[in-house]
């Protein structure tokens, strides 16, 4: 019985270890998430008091042209994102795995946007594509006549994508080169003996080895740029005609402009729902990934 | 030199030589927009819009003085260092004693918490700002740095790195505690003298990615903070305009080489451990 006594007291002290972390989490993270899917059902506004409404919320959401619309922003947004970065980070790697003196210097350069602050990336961003800024005006003289990247609905957006994409492709791109530096030269130098061209090895060889890495990184850019705020936020606002209105611009937008709480939490619930629904998946996936990972 | 192993015959001078020009062609969107933002903040206002890639840097130090004589900044630069200086250590000191538990401790609710924590990692944290807004306004902590310091700790990173320490405790081998009970320490004795030391470089990255989630946050500041001493750093390299609202952008790229310079040179200096640790984060999910 010695042994349930210490069983007791690790239990015990586990729990006063877990417990600062645990009650803050609690406190600031899910009982806010449990709040937001309950005031999602009421009218909440920085004046009315809480009633509930049902889902009368998600009903205006439905009629609601701009959340609509920010609906398929945010869908291209993401993909954009998603499919730019990986695409970039993929290319980076392979061609900054190659071994030259001075290789290092050159990996450190397309990281250093990760570090740099995202408010400060994108206020130098800002000024170099004003309405009479250097690239705007470059792009003029180039036969461009009317060039105007951030305040033009139909580049907006794609403008947004490739700022977003130079801050933080550095990340995936080093992660992705420490996959490729796993690959096992024998592995290619063996596919290489048996008349393989370059393209062949890396598509049949490299690409399959690094999969896992590949798909991880996938998913997690993709929760990633469902929550991009800041650059948005400082380079337009949302605008020109609601072009870069995200679902979390949105978000903010109706809680924190028009301090319409419970409208807020609608849509904050909807981002929820696909944050959810793709981390499940990515479980799910993971599971079936560890095959491979052994 | 021609007949080393691992050198190539086909890597000859030429395709070296382009190769390196390729390099230097990918790197310059990545680091012409920084090295742009430094050669500015050295020019003046008219320099800046005139000729905005010429190498005339006429304002010299200028910017910076007016920066610190005309505005706030200093305090606001307080305001940020005083935010991470609590967050920090914080989150360090929770995510270990928490990832111990996790760990090597058995208790009820143990696998739960655990999964709440990995669940808290994926919810982003614009998405509870509402409920959490109300709540501090309510207490009247609004428009103070409490809330700001409180959603850093307990944030996306901060679960992260609760997840990252109790994946480096699993790997310490059980023998190290033993010995460390058998010389009379009690549990916290062995986390403080045992396990914490032996927790290094996993400190360090869970440190690397606090402090950038502290200097960079910019949508909780948002929220809460308006008044302009207040302000932590993010949010005040919005504020140098002029009467009619227009930015003053020699001020505003000064202020921003300040707010990037400290993540840069700690970057530059342990860039190492900087890439490894992120990149290992990454690949861990």
């Amino acid at each position: 019985m010695a042994s349930s006594l210490l069983a007791r007291r690790e239990a015990r002290e586990g729990f006063l270890f877990a417990l600062p972390y645990l009650l803050g989490m609690l406190i600031f993270v899910l009982l806010p998430l449990v709040a937001v899917l309950w005031m999602s059902l009421t009218g909440w506004s920085l004046l009315d008091a809480p009633t509930f409404k049902g889902f009368a919320s998600y009903a205006k959401l439905a009629r609601d042209l701009e959340f609509r619309g920010s609906l398929g922003v945010t869908a291209v947004f993401t993909v954009g994102i998603v499919a730019l970065n990986l695409t970039v980070a993929l290319l980076l790697a392979s061609l900054l795995n190659v071994k030259l003196p001075g290789i290092a210097a050159f990996r450190s350069m397309v990281f250093s946007p990760v570090v740099m602050p995202i408010v400060a990336w994108s206020l130098i961003w800002k000024f170099l594509l004003q309405p009479q800024g250097p690239l705007n005006t470059g792009l003029q003289q180039l036969g461009f006549q009317d060039a105007n990247l951030l305040l033009n609905p139909k580049t907006a957006l794609g403008t947004l994508i490739v700022i977003e994409v130079l801050k933080a492709v550095g990340l995936n791109t080093v992660i992705f080169l420490s996959a490729l530096q796993g690959v096992p030269p024998e592995q290619r130098q063996a596919a290489r003996l048996d008349g393989a061209s370059s393209w062949q090895v890396y598509r049949h060889v490299t690409l399959p080895m690094i999969s896992p890495t590949l798909f991880l990184v996938f998913l997690v850019t993709v929760i990633g740029a469902l929550k991009v705020f800041t650059p948005i936020w400082v380079l337009t606002g949302g605008g020109p005609a609601g072009a870069t209105t995200t679902l979390i611009v949105a978000m903010f937008k109706q809680g924190f402009t028009f301090f319409e709480f419970g409208y807020a939490s609608a849509i904050a619930t909807v981002l929820f729902l696909a944050v959810l629904l793709l981390t499940l998946l990515q479980w799910r996936l993971r599971k079936a990934l560890v095959f491979y990972e052994e | 030199m021609g007949l080393e192993r691992t050198q190539k015959p086909r890597s000859s001078q030429p395709w070296t030589l382009l190769l390196y020009v390729l390099l230097v062609l990918v790197c310059l969107p990545f680091v012409l927009p920084i090295l742009w933002m430094f050669l500015s903040s050295l020019k003046s206002a008219q320099g800046i819009f005139g000729s905005p890639f010429s190498l005339n840097v006429d304002a010299g130090l200028k910017n910076f003085a007016q920066i610190f004589a005309n505005y706030p900044f200093a305090r606001q630069y307080l305001n940020s260092l005083l935010t991470l200086a609590i967050s920090v250590p914080v989150t360090l000191l929770l995510a270990a004693t928490a990832g111990y538990a996790f760990a090597r401790m058995r208790f009820p609710g143990r696998d739960l918490a655990f999964v709440m924590t990995l669940a808290a990692m994926m919810v982003p944290a614009e998405l509870v700002a509402i409920p959490q807004f109300i709540a501090f306004r309510n207490l009247g902590l609004a428009n103070t740095l409490v809330p700001i310091m409180l959603l850093q700790i307990f944030s996306a990173t901060g679960a992260l790195s609760v997840f990252l320490m109790r994946q480096h405790f699993i790997t310490l081998p059980r023998e190290l505690e033993e010995a460390g009970r058998i010389d009379g320490l009690g549990t916290l004795g062995v986390f403080r003298y045992i396990m914490l030391p032996l927790s290094r470089p996993v400190l360090a990255t869970v440190a690397i990615f606090a402090v950038l989630n502290s200097w960079n946050d910019y949508f909780n500041p948002l929220i809460y903070l308006n008044d302009e001493a207040k302000m932590t750093l993010p949010l005040a390299l919005q504020r140098f305009t002029d009467p009619l609202g227009g930015t003053y952008w020699n001020l505003t790229l000064a202020a921003s080489v300040l707010v990037a310079l400290p993540v840069l040179l700690a970057f530059l200096m342990a860039q190492r451990t900087f890439i490894e640790s992120l990149a290992a984060s990454g690949t861990k999910g």
